[in-house]
This record gives structure tokens, C-alpha cells and sequence, in this order.
């Protein structure tokens, strides 16, 4: 038993000296497709938090005339306040144009065009309302009343925003989800094709082996190890890659703590677990590349 | 030890390599398969080690029908039986004494099995001294004889031999076989082929013979033709 355990090892080991370039690019697909896998989680779960931020608050916003009145502004206030069972009267804010043009100048850094066409004179001020009733169509039925008022505007439900926002995360989780899954296929090819070479090569050792009465598994396993490691070393370093990412992200987003983005931020624990699938998977991945490959070989 | 019962072989419509082959083998026989280049001597071979399975017909190996088998058990049959070929196979990153040891090896013998077995067949060939030699510094014949140990080490019931005269000159063969007619004296069935007229006619053993296929003769102490 001890004697198969050092020739499998010592065979595993060989494999990676003999076939050192063909192992680096298997490891380094597997390394980045296994990030992608990774990053695809984080996102995720940054949406998530981020969707469930809002679910915390939902906002109301209920924008007014940039030509309404004083009076009209003060009506509207008063008609917010008169419903202290359904908003919470405390932390109702109102924004006047000046403020609200602050505001989208940070709302619309990236959208320039936009930006352009308004002005703190046209741009409308806004009521943000904080509600407490934890029904949301209450919520919404309010906001109809609000409507008719006189010097409104228009008014937005975060909700709708959080629709948004799930198009965007559901999109970018499809996008992800197949990238990583094409590059993880391309990595078992790879390491598959890294295996079948090693094979290849040796084949007289093989055909030797074979005809001595080595037993398949015998002939496999270290060709198997050696997959298995190669994606294990991928898995690692997607790992690091994570953890890199996720910290330069987690300071990047620290710096804009008031906006929702802080609400992008991956906890470490998540990321642990991330880390250990990723191994997991890395691990897996090459085990049934080099499986196949061994098993083609041995059969022919 | 080995029965082969009207065993047709085919690698396609066109090419019968074995047609309607029957013939028993005893133990302890040494037999010589013989018949020009094509006429299926190294079919048979292949036949029984089941490296070619028969499209008709039974190939029997120490009481067992081996194309019944399983596929798992197929090593074990093997390590009852030793493989010796024209060009050696021999391993060229591997010294004399691990190429023999390798065969040991990957059957799983425990080292000190391998370090006790090895200079002993090595002895037997005559290359004790040249162990740590590797294939490329030996002659043809030495390492035809590297080749026997690691086919006999494990002492095998039977040992194939296919043409293992054919790169060797006339002198450096009859000592390949003086040394299997040795391991034949031991109890171990030897079945060889070839189309060495010479080894053949000097052994007087059992003979043969085949054509395209078809079994022709089958003689006890007979010469090539």
C-alpha cells in the first residue's frame, strides 16, 4: 500500500516537471475562470444587499413643480405630516432645488447628457418619505392621493427603482454565470488536454504497464492527481484573486459611504465560503478533466 | 494451460487475421508459431493475453475463458503471463534494474519484495553486473535479455514471445534461446512466434504452423519446413 502511495506521488510529481508549460496555462484558465465563478457570487450577493437595503426603507419620493409655489410646497408638507400612521413624520426630509441638484450631479456623474439639461432653477425639489407601514401598496396608494395635489410633480416609488435594479443584477448574473461557466469548460479542456498529452507521451510506459498487469486505477490515479492538483492550484490562486478584489473593492466603495453603493460590500465571512466552493470546484473540475482523459487513454 | 477452440479473429470484413483455430497447449510445453510475416502468429499471441478479443470461437488460459472475464480481472490474468517482443519495449528513462523493478512495481510489490527479485533475474540473464546501465548502453541482446527478466520476474505461468530473435544476429539469438529454453525448464509454458528458420530447426520443439490465417501443421519435435 505505502509503495503505491510514493509511485502515485512520485508520478504526480513528475508529471508537473515534464509538462510544465501545458500545466501552466491549465492552471491559469482554471485560476481565472474560477475567479470569474467567484466574482459572480460576490455580485450577486452585493446586489442582493443592496436590494435588501432598499426593502429596509423603502422610500416614497414625492418631487415638486420647480414653479410650485411656497404655499403649494407647505401644503404638500402638511398633507405628508397629516399621515403620521403610515410615513414616518420624523424623518421626512425635503430637498429644496439647490439640494436636489446636488444630489443629481452625484446621481448622474455618468450620464453627463442628462445633467445637462437641468438647472437648480428647472430641476424639481423632492419630499423623501420614509415610511412605517409595512405594506407597501398602502404605501403606494398614498402616493396616488399625493398625485393629484396641486404643485406635484410626479412621484417615485423606490420600488420601481428595485426593479431596476433586479433587471440589472439578474443581467449581469446571466452574463457572469455563462462567461464562468464557458471559461470553466475551457479550463477542464485544458487540463484534460494537458492530461492526454502527459499520456501521450507516455505511452510505452503505459502499454508496459498494461501488459505487466497494472490494474486501470493504478495506470489513472496519478494522472488523476495531477488534474486534480492542477485545478487545486487554480482554485488557490482564484482565491487570492478574490480576496484582492474583494478588499480594493470593499476600500474603493468605503469612500462614497452615504450613497446605496456602500450597500455593495461583501462581508469576509461570504467570501470565506466563496473560497472554499472555489477550491471545491477547482478541485472537482480537474479531477474529472484528467478522469476522462485517463479513462480514453486506457480504454483504446 | 492454454486451449484455443475454433477461434476466428478479423480486423475487418476483408483481413481474417485467424481462421478456425484450434490447438491445445500443455503445461511446461514450448511451442513455436511459425508462418510468414501476416499469416496471424502474433494475433494469436494477442489472443491470449487478451489484448485482441475473438469475434468467434473461445480462448481458454489456465482453465479460464479469458473473453468471459471481466474487464477488471484482465490485469490479474496478465500478471500470470510474461510478454516478450522483437523491438524490447523497454523503458529508455529507466535503468536495467528499473525497468525489471517496474514491473514489479505497478503490480504493487513491496519494495523489499522488488530490492530480492530483481538481481536474482537479473543473475539469471546474465546482467547481473550491468544494473544500473541504461537500454541505450546495452547491445541488442542484452537488451532483449533485460526484457526476459522483467517478463519473468514475477514468475509467470506462461511467457509469449514474439519474434524475439528477429533484430538480433544469428550468434547473440541462440543465446535468447538458450536462456528461454532454460525458463522453460523451470515449468513455464513458453509459446513463441516467428519465421527464424534457423532458431527453430536447432530447438526441435513442438511446431505450429500457419498460413493466412489457417492453421497447416502441428508437429512435436519439428523443424521449420
Amino acid at each position: 500500500m505505502l509503495s503505491r502511495i510514493s509511485y502515485a506521488l512520485r508520478e504526480t510529481a513528475a508529471g508537473f516537471r515534464r509538462n510544465a508549460t501545458l500545466t501552466a496555462a491549465a492552471i491559469i484558465t482554471s485560476a481565472v475562470s474560477l475567479l470569474l465563478v467567484g466574482t459572480t457570487f460576490l455580485i450577486q450577493r452585493a446586489f442582493d444587499n443592496l436590494l435588501t437595503r432598499w426593502k429596509g426603507d423603502v422610500e416614497l419620493i414625492v418631487y415638486v413643480r420647480s414653479d410650485a409655489t411656497a404655499e403649494q410646497v407647505q401644503l404638500i408638507e402638511g398633507a405628508l405630516k397629516s399621515q403620521p400612521s403610515i410615513i414616518d413624520v420624523d424623518r421626512l426630509r425635503y430637498l429644496n432645488q439647490a439640494e436636489s441638484y446636488a444630489e443629481a450631479e452625484r446621481l448622474f456623474a455618468g450620464d453627463p447628457g442628462t445633467l445637462r439639461l437641468l438647472t437648480p432653477e428647472n430641476i424639481p425639489s423632492q419630499f423623501k418619505v420614509v415610511p412605517i407601514a409595512e405594506d407597501s401598496a398602502l404605501v403606494r396608494e398614498l402616493g396616488e392621493q399625493f398625485r393629484q395635489l396641486a404643485g406635484v410633480k410626479e412621484v417615485a416609488y423606490a420600488q420601481d427603482v428595485f426593479d431596476v435594479v433586479s433587471r440589472v443584477s439578474q443581467f449581469i448574473r446571466v452574463a457572469t454565470t455563462t462567461m464562468s461557466i464557458i471559461l470553466l469548460v475551457v479550463a477542464v479542456g485544458l487540463i484534460w488536454n494537458t492530461i492526454r498529452t502527459a499520456m501521450f507521451a507516455r505511452r510505452r510506459e503505459i502499454e508496459v504497464m498494461k501488459l505487466v498487469g497494472a490494474t486501470n486505477w493504478f495506470i489513472r490515479i496519478p494522472f488523476m492527481l495531477e488534474g486534480l492538483v492542477q485545478g487545486l492550484v487554480g482554485g488557490i490562486l482564484s482565491c487570492l484573486g478574490l480576496w484582492g478584489l474583494n478588499t480594493a473593492w470593499t476600500n474603493a466603495v468605503t469612500d462614497f459611504n452615504d450613497t446605496e453603493l456602500a450597500a455593495l460590500v461583501v462581508t469576509d465571512g461570504y467570501a470565506s465560503w466563496i473560497m472554499v466552493l472555489l477550491l471545491g470546484i477547482g478541485a472537482l473540475a480537474g479531477a474529472i478533466g484528467s478522469g476522462i482523459a485517463a479513462s480514453r487513454f486506457l480504454d483504446v | 494451460m492454454i486451449r484455443l477452440e475454433s477461434v476466428t479473429k478479423s480486423y475487418s470484413s476483408d483481413v481474417i487475421a485467424v481462421r478456425d483455430a484450434s490447438f491445445e497447449i500443455a503445461k511446461g510445453e514450448f511451442v513455436f508459431l511459425v508462418g510468414p510475416s501476416g499469416s496471424g502468429k502474433s494475433t494469436l499471441l494477442r489472443l491470449m493475453n487478451r489484448q485482441e478479443q475473438p469475434e468467434r470461437g473461445t480462448v481458454w488460459v489456465a482453465g479460464k475463458d479469458i473473453n468471459d472475464m471481466p474487464e477488471s480481472k484482465v490485469p490479474y490474468l496478465r500478471r500470470t503471463i510474461g510478454n516478450i517482443f522483437q523491438d524490447y519495449k523497454l523503458l529508455p528513462n529507466k535503468t536495467v534494474f528499473e525497468n525489471v523493478a517496474f514491473a514489479l512495481e505497478v503490480i504493487g510489490r513491496p519494495r523489499h519484495v522488488i530490492r530480492q527479485q530483481v538481481p536474482a533475474v537479473l543473475e539469471l540473464v546474465g546482467l547481473a553486473d550491468k544494473e544500473d546501465r541504461f537500454p541505450h548502453q546495452l547491445s541488442g541482446g542484452e537488451q532483449q535479455r533485460v526484457s526476459i527478466a522483467r517478463a519473468f520476474v514475477n514468475r509467470p505461468l506462461i511467457l509469449l514471445a514474439d519474434e524475439p530473435t528477429g533484430n538480433l544476429d544469428p550468434g547473440t539469438g541462440e543465446g535468447i534461446m538458450r536462456l528461454l529454453d532454460r525458463i522453460n525448464s523451470t515449468g513455464t509454458t513458453v509459446v513463441m512466434a516467428t519465421h527464424d528458420t534457423r532458431v527453430v530447426n536447432m530447438m526441435r520443439r513442438r511446431v505450429v504452423q500457419l498460413d493466412r490465417g489457417v492453421i497447416v501443421r502441428d508437429q512435436e519435435r519439428g523443424v521449420y519446413d
